[in-house]
């Protein structure tokens, strides 16, 4: 069944929930650490600091990205250049400012490109997170700094990842925070980073043929510092995967500052 | 005075050369009317003398194509100090590379080959082509460093030169599909990709690696 509901009341609700621009989310601070590279070039360092910075406690949800699209009709599904955006961008939306029953105003916005959520986080005075931001925030557990020593966070990201995408995404913040206070940073969607395409594998074998010679510090996984964490494999794989305009059913996104 | 920018002056006044030896429908070199001016966003030319201020009659009235990298609304600053649009190269063949001027392996090779397919191209796409060099090392590479490189190149005014903002520089790279990286010592990796845009800033051709391709390159150019 498909329920349709009169734009105005969509976004009334919007307003009345305090899904719209209106209502900034909540940021929380990311305290200043180090960044382990899964894998790094033989010139980078090992580590990468990473100064204090805030970070969205939560993805970007349909709500907030409708009144955003309502403002910047170039973003809208029916407007945006596929150079920008694929085919697939917001499809799951019921029209162009109708996220509708698949796309609930709380739930995480997916289906939006690089470009996109990065012309978001500009409209809202921020920016996206750095690879390595955004993997310091995730590193902390539940109630501990070192998530990978959390059994609790270690159950539930690989109990997520085992899961097939739902057809409808969960509400936001609706599960455990992490130390930091940030939600859904494993167990909802992937998220966007802001220097995606720093993450050199590629499948271009004839044209980087000069650069694997001296780019890969050994054979990925060998050279990496913890082979046993999968889950961020897992998105080195995704980033280095992903052009700037695709957009996938699981892939949103959180802004930094 | 720079070659480029009486090149510049030449097409802003006749526009003819844009045309010469192009044999599209009129569809086609319609988009070569001219635009109201730009808004006062970009900062006046270091030398009014030389170039005009604003390039009132120089683009186009009509939207950029879906596919046109021109869509991208960045400003970037070319070797002179001038703030320059990537619409502004619409109407000409156009070779992109990114690069950085320290380099000293991938992009002195492919600014070689370059230079060769620029001397080999016939007589009337010479003239039109643009070979157009994006540098991402956004903190060495200053107007200063840039020029330099010209000159030590030995560009001439059909080349154009430029810098921009991280963030600029870093849409235009998704655009293309170039990967790069800072490397801890200051030097980068990167994808070496040349990037063949048409008249309308729609990428007809990507030649990929530092071997060969450049038959193929010229032949996009000259399409």
């Amino acid at each position: 069944m498909r329920l349709t509901v009169p734009r105005f009341t969509v976004l009334l609700l919007a307003a009345a929930l305090g899904l719209g621009a209106a209502e900034p989310v909540a940021l929380v601070t990311i305290p200043a650490g180090t960044y382990v590279p899964l894998q790094r070039s033989v010139k980078d360092e090992p580590e990468v600091k990473v100064a204090a910075f805030l970070l969205d406690a939560r993805p970007v949800t349909n709500g907030e990205f409708l009144a955003f699209v309502t403002a910047n009709p170039k973003w809208r599904r029916s407007q945006v250049s596929r150079l920008f955006a694929d085919a697939s961008y917001l499809e799951h939306w019921a029209g162009d400012l109708e996220p509708g029953p698949r796309a609930p105003l709380d739930a995480p916005v997916v289906r939006v490109s690089w470009f996109a959520a990065r012309a978001y986080a500009r409209a809202h005075g921020k920016r996206l997170p750095t690879t390595a931001e955004w993997e310091l925030a995730a590193a902390a557990g539940y109630t501990r700094p070192d998530g990978a020593n959390d059994e609790e966070l270690s159950r539930d990201l690989y109990a997520w990842l085992a899961r097939p995408v739902p057809a409808v995404h969960r509400a936001v913040a609706t599960g455990r925070p992490n130390l930091h206070g940030a939600y859904d940073l494993h167990g909802l969607v992937w998220e966007w980073v802001d220097d995606f395409n720093t993450a050199m594998v590629t499948g271009e074998s004839r044209g980087d043929s000069g650069l694997e010679r001296d780019l890969f510090c050994g054979a990925g996984a060998v050279g990496a510092k913890d082979t046993s964490n999968y889950a961020a494999f897992m998105r080195s794989a995704l980033r280095s995967s992903l052009k700037a305009n695709n957009t996938t059913t699981s892939l949103g996104f959180r802004c930094a500052k | 005075m720079h070659l480029k920018s009486l090149l510049l002056v030449a097409l802003l006044l006749t526009g003819r050369s844009l045309l010469a030896g192009d044999a599209a429908p009129p569809s086609r070199a319609s988009t070569l009317l001219p635009e109201a001016p730009k808004p006062a966003c970009c900062k006046p030319a270091p030398k009014p003398a030389c170039c005009p201020a604003t390039p009132a009659p120089a683009e186009a009235a009509l939207p950029f194509t879906a596919e046109s990298l021109y869509q991208l609304d960045v400003s970037f600053t070319d070797d002179t100090g001038k703030a320059f649009n990537l619409g502004e190269l619409r109407g000409r063949p156009v070779a992109l590379n990114l690069f950085f001027a320290s380099c000293g392996y991938a992009c002195p090779l492919t600014v070689t080959d370059l230079l060769s397919v620029q001397a080999n191209l016939p007589a009337d796409v010479r003239e039109r082509a643009v070979f157009v060099l994006v540098s991402f090392d956004t903190e060495r590479d200053t107007t200063a460093v840039l020029a330099q490189y010209r000159q030590q190149r030995q560009l001439d005014g059909n080349w154009i030169i430029l810098r921009g903002t991280d963030d600029a520089v870093r849409e235009l790279a998704a655009l293309v599909g170039v990967k790069y990286k800072r490397e801890a010592d200051g030097s980068f990796a990167h994808s070496n990709v040349v990037t063949i845009l048409n008249a309308q800033g729609e990428i007809v051709h990507q030649r990929l690696g530092l071997r060969g391709g450049l038959e193929e390159t010229a032949a996009a150019l000259a399409r």
